[in-house]
């Protein structure tokens, strides 16, 4: 939870990615109606920024999407939730996920033999 | 009972610092905020059982569209917390002695048996009670006789498809006690399973392997004996209610789906009304249930304890069952006696209902008290009197809306599909009956043209409801857009008389809603038809070209008026009020929140009808209305939290962290596993305690968690529990008394998050709560000590303007004891008032503004500077500095705390039909001055034409509506009537903007023979050649579709208003103003007159067009919101500011750029700063910033990266 969603930086949002998440919903006001006036537009360029980031990195821009609400919108926070994971479900586990996993069995075999 | 609250009623010498507000929607929280935030102790009395009102009632709110609920809800908790706010909900005023300055009321207290102390809102007692109809109560014994079941005579027997299927699922074990068994044999008759085996003289037993668990032999068994016990029963020690609610429950889950219609014998049912209503109606039989149809109560416990409701209310008895229904939602779905009034409700406690609840009328049930783990359910309640001591009263009750089966012709109340705009808005809501699904009534089916009829009980003689509602109008075109919003498929279609969106932007909102498809069809709908087939409505109405028409409809909507309670009226007279023939208070419109009686003041729709920033607006300034006589005592009976000293944490000391997981009774304990994530919290690094409450919030767990607190040194708090918007205060109040920086705090959400969302899954949502514990436990750790910094207070208030509104405003912050600086650019006080001659009533305005000029000119605490400009102004909220150049030309600094911005506006005069050249050409204004002296022979045949909307609505000119223009006409076009009845006056308009009980004067100008015309610039426009030789208007006359010519002596054009030039000072002050050039307020609804710097308010035109007495009530309100700030000698501000480290600060300048309020500046030092009484708190700069050198509260990368890290950690 923020203030803003015009709190969160690029890094923050790597830094989901680095500590496993297989993706990341941003979720602030909606568009002209931000409660600090345009922390909402900030938020979106550098969702945008991180999608480059994503891609030219081969995670994959998919796995992170900024959606807009507004503070009574429950059933479509819900409905946007179930849609982003079963986006997610679909493109698997993160290459970050994958390649750690892959070190770990490799680790362990090692240890086998 | 009567407790004496406040005996101190005063010494003889000072008037009692205390006020009764009446009514707690959004006038009456408004009114209670500003009044205790100024140093005014506050006793709120609503009726309702929780304070919200209206307004909470409504989906989204014009011309925003900003949900209601979402705006309103802070406001709820604030006055819910507030400790110099006494909330008296479910109460009513019974009498009020005394004079102003000095009242005393007696206030009535009605039972709730409820606890409001003791209960946490869990909502527990509402979810087991089994009832829901208003029940027909078994007379009770006459004196003397032996209370008796009665036997009934009346029996059917109720039947599934097939026969019933008897389940052994969460079976209960009966077993028959031989000490009480009384050998009778009537547990071997009832059962239907051969599972009991019995003897005469000889005791019965059951024989487990046979014994479906239905109960039977628990029913029969006669209650001398009470000889069957049971086993194996969850929540049976609580009471059979209780275990009935518990195993049915299960059977829901269970059966959920599987499209079960045959009766599953499961029996609770038949222990439900015997054992727990006492009534005895129902029998298993072989073929299904056995209903006593003549002794059944109709309570409907029966068939919400069934678990795949193989039972129908109407099935189980011969009355007609009567469905207890909820009033919040409009009767639209159903409730159960013990009810919690809404979901968001201040106070969150319920009220037992005492005409539908089993409990109060036959003494049976009692299955809520047994359930309520806090015991705040006592069913010996009884209503209360309390004396309570005030120096002033605000009436605010608010409104009701008309009862649309008055009008008959549109078969309210008959045809299901035929809704109320009130109804419409609950089925729009989210959190109301159909969770926000478009749906209609009669069938669930999804409406695709939905129809909107304008004025039901509205300007409409024929139901005594003549003055026109004011928000109708906006309120459909709101809900057409939503309901499109909701369901793009929708049309809608709204049949109005004129279209009334005079408020600010709301012109702008109309045309959007156009072309958003919502249809506008200028026609009064003259009946419905249903088919009663299908439930479609057929309309019936006359177009503008005078065909008869019948239309199809889905559904319809009435937008029913607004009018006084019958119960408000009654109050009213209890104290002594004027009311006029419609209920509405009466006020003079001079002194606009002055009732008849001294020290009496109104605010809201009850003097009027008004949307909600009108309403805002008077609420506040019905605050200073009330709050200025008692001003030499303000501060007297307010109390001040006192906490103790902050201990300082050693960071040699090690974390020492304790964790609360919260059971909200069965809220969240239900789902999650509340043992497990304790037992998995005491594991994370750092924690020394954890423990799990039933209920964290309650008093006597905030006492004991100030305890641990103490006892355990901790050094960090976490709970886990519901929402944090709701109770995070609560907490760090906690943490605060037990002398601990209220930061080092964190809490998940584990109900909203966890056991609310992943009902059915409990193994993944007590996971869940592992994991956001473990961030919250990672946020604490990484927390800081933040503190509130302080600043002192200038109490002087600077006043740029001296109009009406600015000289009023001064006035005022002089009588609440400020002092006061007022600026106007000319070389005399009055403004645009000045130009008028009379005011609505006929009384002249030189005659007022002339007492108003005196007043403040002579006060002391005023100090007027006319002839003068703001030049330059810094500072923020409590120490401004402005600077003014005065006539002599040289310079003066003021100092002073607060600003009030009363700029005002003038008339529009474009050159448009000759204005400004011909002499037969003039303004409104103009008009009005001629009037004064209109005394001569040549006015008296005079032929005048009125021309509405000249140079108004218009893109080539002001755009907007001016408000005021049509009631300008109307009052002008009557006093010239007056004068010269042989004159003939025609008025040329689009829609007469006549609202609220402008309306009567409208109505009143057309019977006195004043002739009104429609145009349309598009459809109908006019002619107009305006000449030296003459003027000569022609145009269609809807009413006779005729084209009809004039020939006018004189054009009168209503032009409209615009703002006084306030570039400059909008950009001293940083304050926005919108396209046209009126100030932009920092919230369109509730807060109408701040603007959005903090410390920065402002009144009158300025804002917007308005009338002189909307300009006085807003100035009383800005100097109300003024008052929050003046009263204070020091104010605190928040800790959650950003803060630059000027070590990395490159002074880059993109915090400059990037902060949406203007706040960081580089200082002498040559690095970034912000100061912390304007920060806001967003983070916006935070992110931006390149060098990372900006830090946010509790905010900062370091939380929110321990929060991420801890996401993954396992």
């Amino acid at each position: 939870m923020l203030p803003c969603t015009g709190r969160i930086d690029e890094s923050l949002l790597l830094t989901a990615f680095e500590n496993g998440a297989d993706g990341v919903m941003v979720v602030g006001c909606l568009e002209g109606d931000c409660h600090y006036v345009s922390g909402n537009i900030r938020a979106k360029a550098r969702v945008k920024r991180v999608y480059g980031i994503l891609d030219r990195i081969k995670i994959g821009p998919d796995r992170i999407r900024m959606y807009n609400l507004s503070a009574g919108e429950g059933s479509k926070f819900a409905a946007y939730a179930n849609e982003f994971v079963e986006k997610v479900r679909e493109l698997g586990p993160s290459p970050i996920n994958l390649v750690r996993a892959g070190q770990a069995r490799a680790v362990s075999q090692k240890e086998a033999t | 009972m009567t407790g004496i609250l406040q005996t101190q009623s005063g010494n003889g010498e000072h008037p009692t610092a205390a006020v009764l507000v009446i009514g707690g929607g959004i006038s009456g929280m408004q009114s209670a905020l500003d009044l205790a935030n100024a140093g005014m102790k506050v006793y709120l009395v609503e009726s309702s059982p929780a304070i919200g009102g209206k307004m909470a009632q409504l989906d989204k709110t014009f011309p925003t569209n900003d949900c209601s609920m979402c705006i309103v809800s802070p406001k709820l908790v604030e006055v819910g917390r507030h400790r110099n706010i006494k909330l008296f909900t479910h109460s009513e005023v019974k009498s009020l002695t005394g004079d102003a300055g000095r009242f005393t009321a007696t206030l009535v207290r009605h039972a709730r048996y409820v606890d409001v102390g003791a209960c946490t809102g869990c909502g527990l007692c509402e979810i087991v009670c089994p009832v829901t109809q208003i029940s027909h109560f078994p007379a009770p014994p006459a004196e003397g006789e032996k209370k008796t079941r009665a036997r009934a005579k009346e029996k059917r027997i109720i039947r599934g498809p097939g026969l019933p299927q008897p389940t052994r699922s969460q079976k209960w074990n009966f077993s028959v006690d031989n000490s009480l068994c009384g050998m009778c044999g009537g547990c071997f008759k009832a059962c239907l399973h051969g599972a009991v085996s019995w003897e005469k003289k000889q005791v019965a037993v059951i024989d487990q392997e046979k014994c479906t668990g239905c109960g039977a032999c628990f029913v029969a068994c006669p209650e001398k004996f009470s000889a069957i016990a049971i086993g194996q029963a969850a929540d049976l020690e609580k009471s059979v209610g209780a275990a009935v609610h518990a195993r049915s429950q299960l059977l829901k889950k269970e059966f959920k789906g599987t499209g079960q219609r045959d009766c599953i014998r499961c029996g609770l049912c038949v222990i439900t009304c015997d054992k727990v209503m006492n009534i005895s109606a129902l029998k298993m039989v072989e073929e299904g249930i056995e209903a006593g149809v003549d002794i059944c109560q109709v309570c409907g416990a029966c068939v919400s304890v069934c678990p795949v409701n193989f039972l129908a209310i109407d099935q189980v008895t011969n009355k007609v069952p009567r469905p207890l229904l909820n009033s919040f939602n409009e009767g639209l779905n159903g409730r159960k006696p013990v009810n919690i009034f809404y979901p968001q409700a201040v106070p969150r406690v319920p009220v037992i209902d005492e005409e539908s609840c089993v409990r109060l009328n036959s003494g049976a049930c009692g299955t809520c008290a047994s359930i309520c783990g806090v015991g705040a359910i006592h069913y010996d309640h009884r209503e209360e009197e309390t004396e309570i001591a005030i120096g002033s009263v605000i009436f605010s009750p608010g409104i009701e809306v008309f009862d649309a089966r008055i009008r008959g012709e549109f078969g309210y109340g008959l045809y299901k599909n035929v809704v109320t705009s009130i109804e419409f808005e609950r089925l729009l809501s989210a959190s109301g009956p159909t969770s926000g699904t478009v749906a209609r009534p009669g069938d669930a089916k999804h409406p695709k043209k939905i129809a909107w009829i304008q004025c039901v009980g509205s300007r409409d003689h024929s139901c005594d409801r003549d003055y026109c509602s004011s928000v109708c109008c906006m309120y459909a075109t709101k809900e057409a857009f939503i309901a499109r919003e909701h369901d793009s498929s929708i049309e809608p279609t709204i049949f109005y008389i004129d279209m009334r969106s005079f408020g600010k932007n709301f012109d702008d909102y109309v045309t959007r809603a156009k072309d958003h498809k919502v249809r506008f069809v200028r026609a009064m709908v003259s009946r419905i038809f249903e088919d009663p087939i299908s439930g479609d409505l057929e309309l019936r109405y006359v177009d503008g070209s005078g065909a008869r028409k019948t239309e199809m409809f889905d559904m319809v909507v009435l937008s029913v008026g607004i009018q006084v309670p019958k119960a408000s009226k009654e109050l009213a007279g209890k104290l002594d009020i004027d009311l006029d023939r419609y209920g509405f208070v009466v006020t003079d419109c001079y002194r606009p929140l002055a009732t008849s009686r001294p020290g009496i003041f109104v605010s809201g729709a009850v003097k009027g009808p008004k949307d909600i920033p009108e309403t805002v607006c008077e609420a506040s300034a019905a605050a200073e209305a009330a709050s200025a006589s008692l001003a030499e005592a303000r501060g007297s009976l307010i109390t001040a939290e006192v906490l103790p000293p902050e201990r300082v944490i050693d960071p040699e000391e090690g974390l020492r962290i304790g964790v609360f997981i919260c059971h909200c009774g069965t809220n969240i304990a239900s789902v999650v596993d509340v043992e497990a994530v304790t037992e998995y919290a005491k594991t994370l690094p750092g924690v020394v305690y954890a423990e799990h409450p039933l209920y964290t919030c309650s008093q006597d767990s905030q006492e004991r968690m100030r305890e641990i607190i103490k006892d355990n040194r901790l050094n960090r708090v976490v709970t886990s529990a519901c929402s944090p918007t709701t109770h995070e205060p609560l907490f760090m109040s906690t943490l605060q008394q037990a002398g601990l920086n209220k930061y080092f705090f964190d809490m998940a959400n584990i109900r909203d998050q966890c056991s609310w969302v992943h009902p059915d899954d409990p193994v993944l949502a007590t996971e869940k709560a592992k994991r956001l514990t473990r961030m919250a436990v990672a946020n604490a750790t990484a927390g800081q000590p933040l503190a509130e910094q302080e600043f002192t207070v200038d109490a002087r208030l600077l006043v740029v303007g001296g109009g009406v509104a600015g000289m009023t405003a001064a006035l005022e912050a002089a009588r609440q004891g400020f002092g006061v600086f007022l600026v106007e650019r000319e070389g005399q006080l009055g403004g645009q008032l000045l130009q008028l001659q009379r005011s609505s009533d006929g009384r002249k305005f030189a005659d007022f503004l002339g007492g108003l000029k005196e007043k403040v000119l002579n006060n002391e605490l005023i100090k007027v500077f006319t002839s003068s400009e703001v030049v330059e102004q810094s500072g923020f909220v409590g120490s401004f500095e402005t600077e003014i150049v005065t006539p002599s030309g040289g310079t003066r600094t003021l100092k002073h705390g607060a600003i009030l911005v009363a700029t005002g506006a003038e008339e529009h005069r474009p050159e448009i039909h000759g204005l400004g050249t011909l002499n037969t050409v003039m303004t409104q204004t103009d008009f009005e001055a001629a009037l004064e002296n209109a005394t001569s022979k040549d006015w008296q045949h005079l032929r005048v034409v009125m021309l509405q909307c000249a140079g108004s609505r218009d893109v080539d000119h002001l755009p907007y509506c001016s408000r005021v223009c049509c009631n300008h006409a109307v009052k002008n076009a009557r006093r010239l009537k007056s004068m010269h009845p042989e004159a003939r006056i025609d008025v040329l308009y689009r829609d007469m903007r006549c609202y609220g009980l402008a309306e009567l004067d409208y109505s009143r100008a057309r019977r006195e023979g004043i002739n009104f015309v429609r145009y349309d610039p598009e459809e109908n426009p006019l002619q107009i050649t305006a000449e030296e030789a003459g003027i000569e208007i022609t145009v269609v006359d809807p009413s006779v579709r005729l084209p009809v010519r004039f020939h006018p002596d004189l054009l009168v054009l209503s032009t409209g208003m615009k703002p006084r030039d306030a570039e400059e000072l909008a950009s001293m002050l940083r304050v926005p103003r919108n396209s046209n050039g009126f100030f932009i307020e920092a919230h369109a609804k509730l807060r109408p007159v701040d603007l959005p710097s903090e410390g920065l308010f402002m009144a009158g035109t300025a804002h917007g067009p308005k009338s002189s007495t909307e300009s006085i009530t807003q100035a009383q309100a800005a100097v109300a919101r003024a008052a929050t700030l003046l009263s204070r000698d020091s104010m605190k501000m928040s800790a959650i500011v950003s803060v630059v480290d000027p070590t990395h600060c490159a002074v880059c300048l993109t915090c400059v750029r990037a902060c949406p309020y203007g706040v960081p500046f580089i200082n002498d030092q040559h690095s970034a700063e912000i100061n912390p009484a304007l920060c806001q708190g967003c983070g916006i700069c935070v992110a931006e910033c390149p060098a990372k050198t900006i830090h946010l509260g509790r905010y900062g990368d370091k939380n929110i990266r321990a929060k991420i890290e801890a996401y993954s950690a396992s």
